[in-house]
């Protein structure tokens, strides 16, 4: 299929949205719901079949392939053009194939476990919609078209989390992450237009004005940005400011964790497969800018290695399985700043797709597991839940397996193995990263190594706590009232509750995205497959990147790291929490304390902006707007009613009085003139 | 001018428009002030007039002059008397609606624009 | 031929119909007025088909001597910047209309306000002698003032003056610098006008302002002050919250466009007349529209009413109109220019819907709401468009405005013109309106219904709907193809720009365009829509 055709693959789920949002409730009314999910899963799978259609017909990397479709103007003002262009590439196609596919196994999924709500329609609009602003952001040919993918993300984000609006936390939740969003779009945004001022003050009037086109941006950036490092730096942290606020990097994570709050399926489409990796897919896109940037390159390494890590230690003071999984996401996404900011662009890509792939399943699992608990999401209630959700629970483990990148290197690995030993391979070997001399990109490598062994004790912790271990744990729980809903369906989890395996929508999915998590490494790294397809071709400044550390036996260490964090965790977990992480929060060491209140830093920024915002405003409107402005009016209106006051008294409402007044000043005026001045003369 | 001289005239104008002044001031019966008003209109109608007529005489040797001046006078007797007219119909018509809504047309109860 | 006058004098026309009605007659009343503005707005539609984008002259121009003993002649004409105002005006007016059928106090009254005031804006955005458009600047006065007095909510007298005295010492600065620019004009050409081609006409080959060159900053001011009152721009906002938060919800949607008086003025008068004194004003100006986003925001967000977070999210707004329009570059200009109609589309759908909240309710206050959405569904998704183009999501009206005005603003700080951090905060501003938007959405919405009252809350009928609907239709219209409207303004805009940076000699001047008009008119030329006009490179 021709690269013309990309429209449709963004058409399909447009017009799913518009059917969802025009026709849903009359649909589910004369058809059933069955009918309003298959209309909702069919546009995304259509999408990913013409979607892989065209990548078969694409070939080799992205400077020579890039093919861009244009669809007329959007905006022209003066000598800027931004027309409706789409750019076909292996980096634009490899998003479209996790997004529609991983979207498409989502919906089916959803289908399932949204079945006992009552705004179905509603909740399959907002799906349908992110899935089209998603594939706005990774086909737009210009930033601005990213840009408004980004925030049309950003907006289904904010709709799906608060999709439970009648619990105002949900709604607080959801407020939380646009506006978090909106301070990384802030950066962008300036981003953006430094480019524009930089492209429009060195190239002028030349070229068609389109500034913000990767075609024409980009060769335009690496000419303009050679002599000149500094304004590389500037926009490339401005750039890494909104990928921050989108992939929940520090101290921009804030809003991930809060937004678990939306449906479980929301929270494995957005909040771990696709969007949270926009902000990765930008960097790829910007490349350029931040290979001519040691700089920015190691403050984003450094900043990812240090998300990695605080996120990583977060996750072990969370009891929500929803929140270790959240603090997980955002550790993993730590690591593919790394790869960035080491240069190692395709190992970043290799993760989002692997994570894609792994994170999701694991949501997806955890959803079946709320689902089956009576959305319940406290772990401390979990138990023995193998016995009972025997397909969850091997599909789980396969997850687990992935995303603590187990594998005998040379022989066979889950999926999370190779993308991860790309990342940390590429960040132990590479000199790019760093500030006056200090390797920030290997220092990373080495945090990221631990994070590793991290990583796989608190996924082992939540596997115990959750499928191994006794049952007594919910058996003797009398009635719990955890997720308050508007209608009455879901049955509250007590003792005599039995959990049920999940319908077969909800399982094939999880089967899929296994089988992914198991094979999808070891395909797509066979030979370095992915990397020769994503990235053909040395990069443009940093030439040929290297994922192979000398000197180190990486694939020893990380194998280590990794089967060691597991035995390490089913040596803590399998009994069950120790008595210090127990029911009791008061008896919690202060570290584990410290872990769940995210080391105070949630606190911390609430207070300062929140609270601290609203005295601020508070005071100066009461200072400037009431006090000094109004005051001057006021008080100018106070002057002239005490004059008025005193003048009043001349007013005595006579008419004759008046007329003498009138008299009177007519005859001194005549006078004036007949006497005065003639006398002067 | 037929020997009455222009200080006559200019004096009886005088002396209308005082009484007019004078009434306007001191009476209290609206119909009253406005017999009053009208002496005084009256009075610059003839101040007007006369100024005319005189300065027709004066001015008889010049053609233009004349032209220009004869009917300016008369010509303002008549916006007056038209002004006069249209205040009267105004005028009466104030005054017939203050009665019917107080009974009563003393110009000294008539105070509500007291400041 | 007198297109102009007529779309000018046709609600005023309305006001003597509505008089001959009896007040008794409510409804026909109501259905008069509303016949009114609708044919007001029919009318001015036309204007779209004579217009030509082709050309930055006045067009469809009347020009009449009026009082020549003071030089001041009945002078109406459109251009690009103009246009879309105009429209704006006739097509909110017919909402403000539309939207009022509720009113059962004094119909007939607050009908002929209505259409006064638009009469009084019409003028005032066609009219090119300067004291014709201070008479029709200050006939918005009286109107307003009355529709806030008698159909106003509890603190309606206070409010009332506040924007009256306000308003009008403000415009009094003005007055004084149109007399004043009437006078040099005197003394330039020994000919008294106050037609403004004709004095720009001086002004670009630097003749007006060559002895005057101390004064020039002091008159530019005059005309800014006032301005800057109407717009409103920090700190001469005060008088908008109590005037929003006081007047009948026809009043907020009509004075949505009336402060755009203030934006266009800027434009009009501002900019091309005083182009020595500009330069060295840029960055105050700019200073004053960055506080005013950023100050606007941030007061917006602990407002416990929802009109009073309209009144400070319009300073807000308007802040970027003014950043664009004084960044003195083509896209923040335009941009400006742009983002002035999308704040009149979005700000009045926004107060339709709180409209149709107080009708429903009688109160704005956040506390006597809560939960909603449940109740009202399609009122609360109304809402959200009308709340995401306000904050300026792409893909509406919003974004694309405010994208183009803080692009020319960071452009204009690029090149030295004003500082950097300037436009760092302005940018700043962006996430400030989604945190009052969405703490706004928030209260009203979410949530579970805390009041008994909100139990038995009924949704948009379907008139309510198609009356909100077709403003809908304008967000996404303006934010999908927004080269509609901005690709009429541009050589207007493009003349505007160079008549107020360049040098002497080289400035446009509307006359000699005129000239170009007059010879290009005298053949009979076929109407032409304004969205296919020939494109300037």
């Amino acid at each position: 299929m021709n690269y013309e055709s990309i429209w449709l693959v963004l058409l399909f789920p447009i017009v799913g949205f518009l059917i969802q949002a025009f026709l849903g409730t009359r649909i589910e009314k004369m058809f059933g719901r069955r009918a309003l999910g298959a209309i909702a899963v069919l546009p995304i799978a259509l999408s990913f079949a013409v979607g892989l259609m065209i990548t078969l017909s694409t070939k080799g990397g992205p400077e020579e392939s890039a093919k861009i479709a244009t669809f007329g103007n959007w905006i022209n003002a003066a000598n800027l053009k931004i027309p409706f262009e789409f750019i076909v590439d292996p980096l634009s196609m490899t998003m479209v194939l996790i997004i529609t596919g991983i979207g498409a196994l989502i919906h089916l999924y959803a289908t399932g476990y949204m079945s006992e709500e009552k705004d179905y329609a509603r909740f399959f609009t907002y799906m349908n919609l992110f899935i089209a602003s998603m594939l706005v952001l990774v086909l737009g040919a210009n930033l601005v078209l990213l840009f408004v993918g980004w925030e049309g993300v950003g907006l289904c984000s904010y709709l799906l989390i608060g999709f439970w609006y009648k619990d105002i936390a949900n709604a607080k939740a959801a407020n939380k992450a646009f506006i978090v969003n909106r301070i990384g779009d802030w950066g962008l945004t300036l981003g953006l237009f430094l480019i524009v001022a930089l492209l429009m003050k060195t190239n002028g009037m030349a070229g068609d004005g389109r500034f913000l086109s990767y075609d024409s941006m980009l060769p335009a950036l690496k000419t303009g940005l050679q002599q000149n490092p500094g304004m590389a730096t500037a926009i490339a942290l401005l750039l890494f400011v909104g990928a921050a606020g989108k992939s929940a990097q520090f101290p921009l994570y804030l809003w991930l964790p809060d937004a678990m709050a939306g449906p479980t399926p929301v929270s494995a489409l957005i909040h771990a497969a696709t969007m949270v990796t926009s902000g990765v897919v930008l960097l790829n896109r910007m490349h350029i800018v931040f290979e001519m940037s040691p700089i920015a390159s190691a403050i984003v390494c450094g900043i990812g290695a240090f998300t990695a890590l605080f996120a990583a230690l977060i996750a072990f003071g969370q009891t929500d399985i929803k929140k270790v999984l959240a603090y997980s996401t955002v550790s993993q996404l730590g690591f593919m700043f790394i790869a960035c900011g080491a240069g190692a662009y395709w190992a970043g890509m290799f993760h989002v797709t692997t994570h894609a792939f792994f994170k999701a399943l694991l949501f997806l699992g955890a959803g079946a597991v709320i689902h089956a608990m009576g959305h319940n999401q406290d772990m401390r209630n979990y138990g023995n839940l193998r016995k009972y959700l025997p397909i969850t629970f091997w599909t789980m483990i396969l997850g687990t397996l992935a995303i603590c990148a187990v594998g005998i290197p040379g022989v066979f690995g889950f999926a999370g193995f190779y993308s991860k030993e790309a990342i940390l391979g590429g960040a132990l070997a590479n000199t790019h990263a760093q500030i006056q001399g200090i390797q920030v990109g290997q220092i990373a490598g080495w945090v990221g190594l631990g994070v590793a062994a991290l990583t796989s004790i608190y996924m082992t912790r939540l596997t115990c706590l959750t499928f191994l271990g006794s049952e007594e744990r919910w058996r003797k729980i009398p009635v719990s009232h955890e997720h308050d809903h508007e209608d009455d369906t879901h049955h509250a989890l007590d003792g005599n509750h039995t959990p049920k395996e999940v319908s077969p929508s909800m399982w094939i999915p999880l089967v899929v995205l296994a089988i992914l998590s198991v094979g999808g490494g070891f395909v797509l790294a066979n030979g370095g497959a992915f990397e020769k397809w994503l990235y053909p071709n040395e990069l443009p400044v940093l030439g040929k990147i290297s994922t192979e550390p000398n000197n180190i036996p990486l694939a020893l260490y990380s194998t280590i790291a990794a089967v060691g964090g597991i035995l390490l965790g089913l040596a803590f977990y399998l009994k069950g929490l120790p008595k210090n992480q127990g029911w009791n929060e008061a008896e919690w060491s202060p570290l584990r304390r410290a872990e769940r209140d995210q080391f105070g830093f949630d606190r911390a920024m609430t207070v300062a902006t929140v609270e601290g915002g609203g005295d601020i405003a508070n005071g100066l409107w009461k200072w400037f707007d009431v006090g000094i402005v109004d005051g001057i009016v006021e008080g100018a209106g106070k002057v002239s009613g005490g004059i008025g006051m005193v003048l009043k008294r001349w007013q005595s409402g006579y008419i004759r009085l008046y007329a003498l007044m009138m008299l009177l000043g007519f005859v001194s005026f005549i006078g004036y003139f007949a006497f005065v001045i003639k006398g002067g003369h | 001018m037929n020997g009455v001289p222009l200080a006559a005239y200019i004096g009886l104008g005088m002396i209308m428009f005082t009484t007019g002044v004078v009434g306007v001031i001191i009476r209290r019966n609206p119909i009253v002030i406005f017999m009053c008003i009208e002496l005084m209109l009256n009075s610059v109608n003839l101040t007007f007039l006369t100024f005319a007529r005189y300065q027709m005489a004066a001015r008889s040797s010049d053609a233009l002059g004349m032209q220009n001046s004869l009917m300016a006078g008369q010509m303002m007797v008549i916006f007056v008397m038209a002004v006069a007219a249209a205040e009267v119909a105004v005028g009466l018509g104030i005054i017939m609606a203050i009665y019917r809504l107080r009974d009563s047309v003393d110009i000294d109860e008539l105070n509500l624009l007291r400041g | 031929m007198y297109l102009l006058s007529v779309i000018t004098f046709l609600p005023l026309l309305g006001v003597l119909g509505l008089f001959l009605l009896p007040e008794s007659k409510a409804k026909s009343v109501k259905q008069t007025a509303l016949v009114v503005s609708v044919l007001t707005f029919l009318v001015s539609l036309l204007v779209l088909f004579k217009f030509d984008g082709g050309s930055y002259a006045f067009q469809v121009s009347e020009n009449h001597p009026w009082i020549t003993q003071l030089g001041i002649s009945y002078h109406l004409g459109i251009d690009g910047i103009s246009l879309w105002l105009v429209l704006l005006t006739t097509f909110l007016s017919v909402i403000a209309v539309a939207c009022s059928m509720k009113v059962d106090n004094r119909v007939r009254a607050f009908m002929a306000c209505l259409l006064m005031l638009e009469s009084a804006m019409l003028g005032s955005f066609l009219s090119l002698d300067l004291v014709l458009f201070f008479i029709f600047f200050e006939m918005t006065l009286l109107p307003m003032w009355l529709l806030i007095n008698i159909w106003g909510g509890p603190n309606k007298g206070h409010a009332a003056n506040k924007f009256l005295i306000y308003t009008f010492a403000g415009s009094i600065f003005m007055l004084v610098g149109i007399i004043s620019l009437g006078y040099l004009q005197f003394k330039t050409t020994g000919k008294l006008t106050f037609d403004i081609v004709l004095i720009q006409e001086q002004v670009a080959q630097g003749k007006l302002w060559a002895n005057a060159l101390q004064a020039e900053p002091f008159i530019f001011w005059a005309f800014a002050i006032a301005l800057l009152v109407k717009t409103p721009a920090f700190p001469f906002h005060t008088w908008i919250p109590d005037t929003y938060a006081e007047s009948p919800i026809a009043g907020p949607i009509l004075s949505s466009v009336m402060v755009k008086m203030g934006t266009y003025g800027l434009l009009r008068f501002c900019l091309p007349l005083f182009p020595d004194a500009l330069p060295h004003q840029i960055p105050y100006l700019v200073t004053l529209a960055v506080i005013g986003i950023v100050y606007g925001a941030i007061l917006a967000a602990i407002q416990p009413d929802m009109r009073r977070v309209m009144a400070y999210s319009s300073l807000s707004h308007m802040g970027f109109v003014l950043l664009g329009i004084f960044s003195l570059t083509k896209i923040g200009m335009l941009g400006g220019a742009f983002q002035q109609l999308n704040h009149g589309i979005t700000a009045t759908i926004l107060f339709l819907l709180i409209g149709y909240l107080y009708q429903r309710r009688g109160t704005t206050l956040f506390k006597d709401f809560g939960g909603i959405k449940a109740q009202m569904p399609i009122f609360a998704t109304l809402f959200l468009i009308a709340m995401l183009s306000s904050l300026g999501l792409p893909g509406t009206n919003g974004f694309v405005g405010e994208f183009l005005a803080l692009l020319g603003g960071f452009q204009a700080a690029y090149a030295n013109q004003f500082s950097m951090g300037l436009i760092v905060v302005a940018v700043f501003g962006v996430v400030l309106a989604a945190v009052y938007m969405l703490y706004m959405f928030q209260r009203v919405f979410y949530g579970k219904i805390t009041q008994e009252e909100n139990k038995g809350l009924l949704d948009l009928t379907g008139t309510e709907i198609a009356l909100a609907g077709i403003l809908v239709v304008f967000i996404f219209w303006g934010g999908l193809a927004p080269n509609t409207f901005m690709r009429p303004m541009e050589n207007s805009i493009n003349a505007t720009l160079k008549m107020s940076t360049a040098a002497p000699g080289f400035r446009p001047s509307w006359s000699e365009e005129y000239a170009v008009e007059a010879k290009k008119h005298s053949a009979p030329t076929t109407p032409r829509l304004a969205m296919n006009m020939r494109i300037q490179p």
